[in-house]
């Protein structure tokens, strides 16, 4: 990431999920500190707490209890402070409803999660190095 | 005037006769005629030629002669009153026979004067008839034991109809009701004639009948006459139930009647009914499935990543409390869960064929093969020929990209010649388009033809070729959606053919029933 002070914000209901974007994350020896909530509405009033610091990147479940990822995106791109953040969709879903929906509104990536543990690495890598390289506007 | 009438009494009496209408003759007293006007030669077809002295019998069919003959003396022996309406057949010049009324009226000196009407042409004018319908009287009595037995044939009709048929008048008033109607509606004829028809209607019909019937006399507008319509009748009983109404209109005499034919459709409204449930049941069950489909992607697939990250760390933090047993158990583990995400791949990517519908385009064939050779990459020693001059289809692209794909696929997947050979080729037919993918394959044996076409079969142990069985089942189902058919050829060891038709017009495309509002896909 660009930033190594900035957190990285997940939002993700499934544990072994988030255990794997840690490992992996700690693997590729990305720093970052990562804060993990674990459905949009959570994600949402993460983002508007002004006690915490901006993400600079949300990594995004779709399918999650309470409100699901499609609900949170529609959310925080109508949000003037928020809508810059670059959200990369991390799913199972193959659907091209989610992958249409997901672009609609204005995502930075989407990407399946490999079963493979280690093709998620490789995931996170590209991810980490992409926005190493990209610049944000702040 | 009056010199009108000096004029007519100066004219030989004979003139009357001669330019009357009718024809008309003078017997002496032995038949033999003496006068014959122009008339009576027309109707006799002697035109032209006098009938004097011609004895009356030549007028009379041989078979009516004698009796005539006998009649004649009878008449003769007592003096004779005049007769009229006499209904005779004549006897034409040419031989042929007409039916003639006759009146005789004697004169003095034992003459007769004959008048005789074309009973056929009086017909005509009286009834209006176009000439030709009636020529003589056999033809009328002919003409009305048809109408008799044909009354008979309708009444029969009529009386054994399925259907209720019920005559109404402009009133509204019921004036035949056929057994049918009885059995329909519970009443039995003797209770229905006379009454309104509206009583085997329920409301609000019942009561707004006589204004319908009102606002058609007044209006001439066909609401029902001539439609027909589905509505609801009304039994003795006081049940209603559904009928199917057809009301046709007749004149007799000056009067205005309507009959209605009324089909108890309670059976066929059932059976619809019963059809619409189950198109509900089955439309409910699709959608399950689909739903079905869409959850295992998601929900499956978490658990499933959970236990291949999980084993996958065990063997990487663990190794060296591992032994070799437990690393390849692990490895094992993991392998078999990969498999498994690929099935799972699999029965989506079945499952979408037909769930999800891609904008049909003009597709051309030959860049979906150069597209799918070079996603697939054969290796240099497998040779790929291509019919020139593939067809371009309108389907969706992708589907047609997964048509070739699987079987281009499948044939390099099992060559297992040092020299490979891939065929594609295709035939125009009249209705269809016929493709072929051969190879000098490993080939299949017959019993396994219709096996290798089914979800998850394989012939092949999944270790050794790496293959989830979706590939021809996918392609199968796509050339079936798309009314086509998917057969193979082969021989152990020499290679497969594959053949598949895609029709050439759209007529045979599928329809599916993809909710509106879902995107575009």
């Amino acid at each position: 990431m660009k930033t190594p002070s900035q957190a990285i914000l997940l939002v993700e209901d499934d544990e072994v999920d988030a255990m794997t974007v840690r490992r992996a994350l700690k693997e590729l020896h990305v720093t970052n500190p990562l804060r993990q909530v674990e459905n949009g509405e959570e994600a949402l009033s993460f983002l508007r707490n002004p006690a915490e610091a901006r993400p600079c990147i949300i990594l995004l479940d779709l399918n999650m209890p309470v409100m699901g990822g499609i609900e949170f995106l529609q959310l925080v791109k109508k949000d003037a402070a928020l809508r810059r953040i670059p959200v990369v969709v991390l799913t199972t879903s193959d659907e091209q409803q989610d992958k249409i929906a997901s672009f609609d509104l204005g995502v930075a990536g989407y990407i399946r999660k490999p079963v493979d543990y280690r093709q998620f690495v490789e995931a996170v890598r590209s991810i980490d190095a992409y926005w190493t390289l990209s610049e944000l506007p702040q | 005037m009056k010199n009108l009438v000096r004029g007519l009494e100066n004219k030989n009496p004979l003139w009357l006769l001669e330019s009357a209408a009718d024809a008309m003759l003078v017997t002496d007293r032995n038949g033999c005629i003496v006068f014959s006007n122009k008339s009576a030669e027309m109707l006799f077809g002697h035109e032209g030629g006098k009938l004097s002295g011609l004895a009356v019998e030549t007028l009379i069919p041989p078979l009516f002669r004698e009796k005539h003959l006998a009649k004649k003396n009878e008449a003769h022996s007592v003096p004779r009153a005049m007769r009229s309406g006499l209904q005779l057949y004549g006897l034409k010049k040419d031989g042929s026979e007409i039916a003639i009324d006759v009146s005789l009226s004697p004169l003095e000196d034992g003459y007769t004067l004959v008048t005789a009407h074309d009973i056929a042409r009086r017909r005509r004018a009286e009834d209006g008839y176009t000439p030709g319908t009636v020529h003589d009287i056999a033809h009328r009595r002919r003409a009305e034991d048809a109408l008799a037995d044909q009354s008979a044939r309708l009444a029969a009709i009529v009386e054994t109809a399925v259907d209720a048929i019920i005559t109404i008048d402009e009133k509204g008033i019921i004036d035949s009701f056929n057994p049918a109607a009885e059995r329909i509606f519970g009443y039995k004829r003797e209770e229905a004639l006379g009454r309104n028809v509206s009583m085997l209607m329920p409301s609000p019909h019942r009561e707004a009948h006589d204004d319908y019937i009102g606002h058609y006399l007044k209006s001439a507008e066909r609401r029902i006459i001539g439609i027909g319509r589905e509505t609801l009748g009304l039994r003795k009983d006081g049940t209603t139930f559904p009928i199917e109404l057809s009301v046709s209109e007749m004149k007799v005499g000056d009067h205005r009647m309507f009959t209605g034919v009324v089909k108890d459709i309670t059976l066929r409204k059932e059976a619809e009914e019963s059809q619409a449930r189950l198109i509900h049941e089955l439309e409910s069950a699709n959608d399950e499935l689909k739903n079905f489909a869409y959850v295992v992607s998601h929900d499956l697939k978490a658990p499933l990543r959970a236990i291949g990250s999980l084993a996958d760390w065990i063997s990487a933090d663990q190794s060296e409390r591992l032994d070799d047993e437990g690393r390849e158990h692990l490895r094992l583990l993991i392998q078999r869960a990969r498999r498994m995400d690929s099935l799972i791949d699999g029965i989506l990517q079945y499952s979408r064929v037909g769930r999800v519908r891609e904008t049909k385009v003009n597709v051309d064939l030959n860049e979906i093969v150069k597209e799918s050779l070079s996603m697939l990459a054969p290796p240099p020693d497998i040779r790929v020929e291509v019919a020139p001059g593939l067809p371009i289809i309108h389907a969706e692209q992708t589907r047609m990209l997964q048509l070739f794909q699987n079987l281009l696929s499948n044939a390099i997947k099992y060559l297992d010649k040092p020299e490979g050979l891939i065929r594609i080729g295709f035939e125009t037919h009249q209705d269809d388009w016929e493709f072929s993918v051969s190879d000098n394959g490993c080939g299949i044996e017959p019993k396994h033809f219709k096996r290798i076409f089914q979800l998850f079969q394989t012939l092949v142990p999944k270790d050794r070729v790496e293959s989830t069985g979706v590939g021809l089942a996918l392609v199968k189902k796509i050339v079936e959606l798309y009314g086509g058919r998917i057969w193979i050829e082969s021989e152990p060891a020499v290679g497969s053919t594959f053949f598949f038709t895609l029709p050439r017009s759209g007529k045979k495309e599928y329809h599916e029933n993809t909710k509106p509002g879902n995107p575009a896909r």
